[in-house]
C-alpha cells in the first residue's frame, strides 16, 4: 500500500501549514505529547507490576485496574491527537523514518498484548483478586507490557535524532567533494 | 555564567560525553522514562488526596508505596540530568526554560520532603480532605506539569520564550 498520496496530502494540509509557521505550536503540542505518553507509561507501569506482584498483591486487581483505566485511555488520546499533529507538521520525513514505523508497529503490540489480556486473561481475575501472585499469563503479559512500552519511549526518543539523516543517496550521482561547500 | 558554560563545554568530561553519539538520546530516553514514574507517583498521591484513587487506603499508606519510586527516579533524574547539562553546558545555561525548570523542581523537592514529613499527621486527621488540601494537590500535578513542560521547551527556547531567551 502506498501511503505516499495521503503523506503529502496531511503535509500540504493548511492545519499542517498553520503549525509549521507558527512559531509556538510545535513546541506546545510536542511538550503535550511528552507528558501524556509518560502518564501512560507511568499508569501502564504500575498495573504491570502489581500484575508481577510488585511490591505486593495486597490491592484489589479489579479495583486498581479499573481507577486507572480512565487516566490510562485519557492520556492514550491525547498522546494519539498530538502525536498525529506532529506527524502533520513533517509528515513526509516521518513517513521514511525507522525508528517511525518501529514505535508504531510497538504501539500495535502493545495493543495486542493488552488485547489479549484483556479479553482471555482478565477474566479469570475475581480467582486472583487479591493476597495471590496471579497466574503466569497475567504475569507474561505484565512483563511484556512493560518491555514494550519503553520500546515506545526509546523508539520515540530516537525519531527525534533520526528524521533529519534518514534518506538513501541517490543513485548515478557524482559526488564531488572537494568543491566548497555552497 | 556563560563563560562558565563556555570553560565547562571544553573540558575532556564534556568532551567525552559530546563525542559518544548514542549517548545522549539515551540518557534522554532514561530521563523520560524516570519523569513518567516521578510524575505518576506523585499523580497517585494527589489523586488520592482528590479522592480520585485508592480511597480504600489511608493516605499515608498510598505515600509509603509511592515515595521509594518517586525519590529513586528523581535520583536517577539528576544524576542523567547533570550529565546531558555537562554535555551541552552552553545551551542548557542559555535557556530560560532550565532556570526556571530549576527552580521549580527546588520548589517540587522542598515540598515533597515537607510533605513525607507531616504525612502521618494529616493522615491521623481525616480521609476526606479540605478544600485547602485539594487545591495544594492540584497545584502540585500542575507544578510537576510545568516541570515537564520547560525541560521539553529547552530546545524551543527562542520560540517560547523569543527575546528573553538568555543568548
Amino acid at each position: 500500500m502506498d501511503l505516499t498520496p495521503l503523506v503529502e496530502a496531511a503535509q500540504n494540509s493548511a492545519l499542517s501549514e498553520w503549525m509549521r509557521t507558527s512559531l509556538k505550536a510545535v513546541a506546545i503540542i510536542n511538550a503535550l505529547h511528552v507528558l501524556a505518553i509518560v502518564t501512560v507509561f507511568g499508569t501502564i507501569l504500575i498495573v504491570d507490576l502489581r500484575l508481577l506482584g510488585i511490591p505486593n498483591v495486597r490491592r484489589s486487581f479489579t479495583r486498581m485496574h479499573h481507577e486507572l483505566l480512565r487516566w490510562t485511555w485519557g492520556a492514550f488520546g491525547i498522546s494519539a491527537i498530538t502525536g498525529v499533529l506532529m506527524f502533520m507538521v513533517n509528515a513526509v520525513t516521518y513517513h521514511r523514518n525507522t525508528a517511525f514505523w518501529l514505535k508504531m508497529a510497538t504501539i500495535v503490540l502493545a495493543g495486542l498484548n493488552m488485547l489479549v489480556f484483556e479479553l482471555i486473561t482478565a477474566k479469570s481475575a475475581p480467582t486472583w483478586d487479591k493476597g495471590v501472585i496471579p497466574p503466569k499469563a497475567a504475569r507474561l503479559a505484565g512483563a511484556l507490557s512493560i518491555v514494550l512500552w519503553v520500546a515506545v519511549i526509546v523508539f520515540g526518543r530516537w525519531i527525534g535524532f533520526t528524521k533529519g539523516y534518514d534518506f538513501t543517496i541517490p543513485e548515478n550521482v557524482e559526488f564531488d567533494f572537494s568543491a566548497p561547500a555552497q | 555564567m556563560h563563560d562558565f558554560a563556555e570553560w565547562l563545554g571544553s573540558t575532556p568530561l564534556s568532551v567525552a560525553i559530546q563525542s559518544r553519539l548514542w549517548l545522549t538520546p539515551t540518557l534522554q530516553t532514561i530521563h523520560i522514562l524516570m519523569i513518567g514514574v516521578v510524575f505518576v507517583s506523585m499523580l497517585s498521591v494527589a489523586l488520592r488526596v482528590l479522592g480520585q484513587v485508592r480511597t480504600e487506603e489511608p493516605l499515608a499508606e498510598v505515600w509509603h508505596r509511592f515515595a521509594p519510586w518517586f525519590w529513586t527516579a528523581l535520583g536517577v533524574m539528576a544524576g542523567t540530568g547533570l550529565i546531558l547539562t555537562i554535555g551541552e553546558p552552553v545551551r542548557e545555561v542559555s535557556a530560560l526554560s532550565f532556570w526556571i525548570k530549576m527552580t521549580l523542581i527546588v520548589i517540587g523537592i522542598a515540598s515533597a520532603l515537607y510533605f513525607g514529613r507531616t504525612v502521618a499527621a494529616a493522615a491521623a486527621v481525616s480521609s476526606v480532605y479540605s478544600g485547602r488540601a485539594r487545591v495544594v494537590a492540584v497545584a502540585t500535578i500542575l507544578l510537576w506539569v510545568a516541570i515537564m513542560f520547560l525541560g521539553r521547551w529547552i530546545a524551543y527556547d527562542v520560540e517560547i520564550w523569543e527575546s528573553w531567551h538568555l543568548a
